[in-house]
């Protein structure tokens, strides 16, 4: 082989070598995998709402909000309120107008959302004539209450 | 001494709520006229359950047999 040609051999061998060393390109980056927005988180649990009435509705509202209620009455209060937590303890306390407790109910929720809770009481005699209060209080704190007056 | 205080001890009452309840943290409150196998019976449907009841609350219930209009008790 002629000398020149020996030549040209080792060139491209070399050139061949180098080109194996090279380093492999980088990977593209990874396509941004496109992730579905994270909803709001809930608002803190709060109480927004206390209705007392006559009567409540499929998704515990008070139907009709009333204050004035007959000796026969079955009293219903909605506390509706908005926001998370993995367990709220709700109570309604009732008293009468001398300040004597008349029934205190809880509920314990886990609420995710918007909810409605119910407390609700009734007397096989007639209620004694006067003005009571509903104290709402969640996890032992007083969150609102409400007055009405039973009459004759 | 006369007590013109209205008798309430006839008042019944309940609660819902549309917010799921947390596990094993539910609670009723007695009464009057209720029993821990009534109470069963509302809550799990077979008045046979009383003991799963008491046991839960033995630390409030001192007789099964005497439960009183008021009383906070666990549902297990």
């Amino acid at each position: 082989m002629p000398r020149h040609s020996w030549t040209l051999v080792v060139l491209g061998l070399g050139t061949a070598t180098l080109g194996a060393c090279k380093k492999a390109p980088p990977p593209p980056p990874p396509s941004e995998v496109s992730t579905p927005p994270q909803p709001p988180p809930p608002p803190p649990f709060a109480v927004k709402t206390i209705d007392v009435g006559k009567g409540i509705t499929a998704d515990k509202h008070v139907a009709t909000p009333t204050t004035t209620f007959g000796v026969r009455d079955t009293i219903f209060v909605s506390v509706l309120t908005d926001g998370a937590a993995p367990s709220k303890t709700i109570s309604a306390k009732w008293t009468f107008q001398t300040g004597k407790v008349v029934q205190e109910q809880n509920e314990t929720i886990a609420p995710t959302g918007p909810a409605a809770t119910e407390f609700h009481i009734s007397k096989k005699t007639p209620w004694p004539a006067g003005k009571y209060k509903v104290e709402v209080i969640v996890d032992g704190s007083s969150a609102g209450s409400k007055d009405f007056e039973i009459k004759k | 001494m006369l007590d013109n205080e209205p008798d309430f001890s006839d008042v019944e009452g309940g609660s819902s709520s549309t917010a799921p309840k947390p596990a094993g943290a539910s609670t009723y409150t007695v009464v009057k006229g209720d029993s821990l196998s009534k109470i069963a019976k509302q809550i799990y449907g077979d008045a046979q359950q009383w003991k799963q009841i008491y046991e839960a609350n033995k630390d409030v219930i001192k007789n099964p047999d005497q439960i009183y209009p008021g009383q906070v008790l666990r549902i297990p």
